[in-house]
């Protein structure tokens, strides 16, 4: 007996064949939607939602309408970057009840992650005046009695965090070393006073500058007050997480929702690419001016 | 910029701050007739202040032989090469510093060595100007030279790695002029390395930040000299502190040489740092070569050396005779004192060291005291 002959299973294959259609249907309405993702916004739209993924190749990202920012070489202050780099940089933004988190993606041939004599690391910022408003501060860096706050993240840091070893031949594998004093036999492997040795002979370490070495995190909370002032935010709070792309590079960095930000609520963001082949660092880097960032509940 | 006051280049000149001098200068004079690249300098240091990680390529000493040695390698050539260098009128120089020369959107004139600029320490070594053929012998004057160049930070008057920091991180001490990397505020951006036309700034790449010379100021502020000066086998170096021009006074071991009898010149005054490690020149070496290098003094402070009085001989020989900073000293007969402040005198010299004759047979005792068979 075939299936299609019984009388009885006629309307069973009517519906199979409304089901198929339905699927095909969302399929291809999926499809369309991938081929065609939101236009970019003219400002960043943070949609909000209950969790902040940290992976920048989770897939809510893809929710999040992106903002391509035009990047402009700093210009403004000694040292100056004289030669455009980075031209752009695409931003996705989602936000929980007291958290916002940033998708920065930009293009980069090369992964600068060994610092060293002569080298740099490749870098991303995000900056928010210290409370929303539409009037802030100046973009280069703030000014004095209004701050901005900044959450910084480097490549090195990043693959620091990712598990790379400690030691200068993990930076230079060709180097040889007689012998460090915090090696010399009379100190105990992993005491306190072999401790205290290294850190003799790491200034900025026993300063409490935290600049290179193991890191629990790839990025730093900074607070500025005008071009030269930024310094270390008495404790960093923000996550952040890097990953290479195809061709480039795309961070994730997370921060508390800054003060008066409400749900609906409107202030200003500015970002700064740093690209290590150019030689960025500090003043000399890619950055924006202010940029709207808007709250947007998830439709 | 503004405008600030330069003895070494008899003019003013631009620089980023204004000029501020500190209540003491921290200063060193430098025989370099007397080195003879033992290196024990730039070890003393090694082991004193670098032995950490990310500090094995660090030479905040370092001796190279020049004219080829160079650590980091050509940091001298490279910035000559790019300087719209002029020439001197008298004691005044007419072409422009490092500081005026300036390309827009930076702070001073000056390049980036690479990380293989530093793999070569002692590239160069005893290398002559000229080939030297065989059969060849030195008559004089030397048609092939060579000299030692030992070198630390010259804790300029007017430092560049300081005029490069956008942030301020590093800073001269009012008390002592040293020049120091502040380790709390330094954020590894490397512009000082890159800004100092000496290359006496380096980066750490395990701590991040930069680091350079301190002038050993925990033994200076005890008033004692800085390890490369007490253990140079040489006795090379005096430290000490150096006045103005026309504060200078002759009873003060560094104004005497620098101020009153000009037999040490600072190194390539051009640049317009007011450098304060002074140099008496080498014997021995084509004068274009050290007018270059030490500027328009370099022939009379030879003539000065060459022809050492008393007074001269004598405070020559105290370098190296202690430990503590002598800064005064003074000269009865055949005996030098190294002083401190207060006069109070902390060594004493002879003009010449009394002879004593060992003899090789030991008649008392019936022992031969020749070493080698």
């Amino acid at each position: 007996m075939s299936f299609a002959s019984t009388a009885r299973s006629a309307p069973l294959v009517s519906a199979f064949r409304r089901t198929i259609w339905l699927v095909v249907v969302a399929v291809l309405a999926a499809g369309a939607s991938c081929r065609r993702p939101p236009a970019p916004t003219p400002e960043v739209l943070a949609l909000t939602t209950e969790a902040l993924p940290l992976d920048p190749a989770d897939g809510a990202w893809q929710r999040a309408p992106e903002h391509v920012a035009p990047l402009l070489p700093q210009d403004l202050v000694e040292p100056k970057l004289s030669k455009p780099s980075t031209p752009a940089v695409r931003v996705r933004a989602l936000a929980s009840a007291s958290q916002v988190a940033f998708r920065l993606e930009w293009i980069d041939a090369a992964a600068d992650d060994l610092p060293g004599a002569g080298r740099f690391p490749d870098g991303c910022a995000v900056q928010l005046p210290r409370s929303a408003s539409v009037d802030a501060p100046d973009p280069q860096m703030g000014e004095s009695g209004r701050p901005v706050e900044i959450v910084y993240w480097r490549a090195d840091w990043q693959a620091t965090v990712d598990g790379r070893d400690d030691t200068i031949q993990a930076l230079y594998p060709n180097a040889t070393v007689d012998h460090y004093p915090f090696e010399a036999r009379s100190l105990q492997p992993g005491s306190e006073a072999q401790r205290q040795m290294a850190r003799r002979y790491a200034p900025a370490d026993a300063a409490g500058n935290r600049r290179g070495g193991l890191r629990q995190s790839a990025v730093e909370d900074l607070v500025a007050e005008g071009p030269g002032t930024i310094a270390p935010a008495p404790s960093t709070t923000s996550r952040g997480r890097g990953v290479r792309t195809p061709n480039g590079w795309a961070v994730v960095l997370t921060r508390p929702l800054p003060n008066g930000l409400g749900p609906r609520g409107r202030t200003q963001i500015a970002f700064a690419i740093w690209e290590g082949s150019a030689q960025e660092a500090g003043a000399r880097k890619m950055r924006t001016g202010w940029v709207g960032l808007s709250m947007r509940e998830a439709p | 910029m503004a405008r600030v006051y330069n003895w070494q280049i008899g003019r003013e000149m631009s620089y980023w701050y204004p000029e501020s001098r500190p209540r003491k200068q921290f200063a060193a004079v430098f025989d370099t007739n007397k080195c003879i690249a033992c290196q024990t300098c730039t070890l003393a240091c090694k082991t004193t202040w670098t032995s950490g990680k990310g500090q094995e390529y660090m030479l905040w000493n370092n001796v190279e032989t020049k004219p080829y040695g160079s650590y980091p390698l050509a940091w001298d050539l490279n910035l000559l090469d790019m300087l719209n260098a002029g020439s001197w009128n008298g004691g005044r120089y007419t072409g422009q510093t490092i500081f005026e020369s300036a390309p827009a959107g930076e702070r001073v004139l000056s390049w980036r060595p690479a990380s293989d600029d530093y793999a070569y320490p002692n590239v160069g070594e005893d290398d002559c100007a000229v080939g030297v053929d065989g059969g060849a012998s030195f008559s004089l004057p030397h048609m092939a030279w060579f000299f030692y160049l030992a070198r630390i930070c010259n804790h300029c008057t007017y430092p560049a790695c300081l005029a490069s920091c956008p942030r301020g991180s590093i800073y001269k001490r009012p008390e002592d002029g040293i020049v120091l990397v502040d380790q709390g505020r330094c954020r590894g951006y490397q512009e000082c390395v890159k800004g100092c036309p000496y290359k006496k700034v380096y980066f750490n790449p395990m701590t991040g930040t930069s680091e350079k010379c301190i002038a050993c100021f925990p033994k200076m502020e005890m008033g004692l000299q800085p390890q490369c000066f007490v253990n140079c086998i040489g006795k090379i170096r005096m430290a000490g502190y150096i006045s103005r021009p026309e504060q200078a006074r002759p009873d003060n071991p560094i104004d005497y040489l620098v101020h009153v009898r000009k037999v040490a010149l600072p190194l390539y005054p051009q640049l317009g740092l007011e450098p304060n490690v002074y140099y008496i020149p080498p014997l021995n070496v084509p004068i274009p070569f050290l007018r270059q290098m030490f500027g328009p003094g370099v022939e009379a402070a030879l003539k000065v050396y060459r022809n050492a009085d008393a007074d001269l001989a004598g405070l020559l020989g105290l370098f190296g005779s202690t430990e503590s900073v002598m800064t005064k000293w003074a000269r009865r007969g055949d005996e030098v004192m190294g002083l401190d402040d207060s006069g109070r005198e902390l060594v004493r010299v002879p003009m010449r060291e009394p002879v004593f004759v060992r003899p090789w047979y030991d008649k008392a005792n019936n022992v031969f005291r020749v070493n080698c068979p």
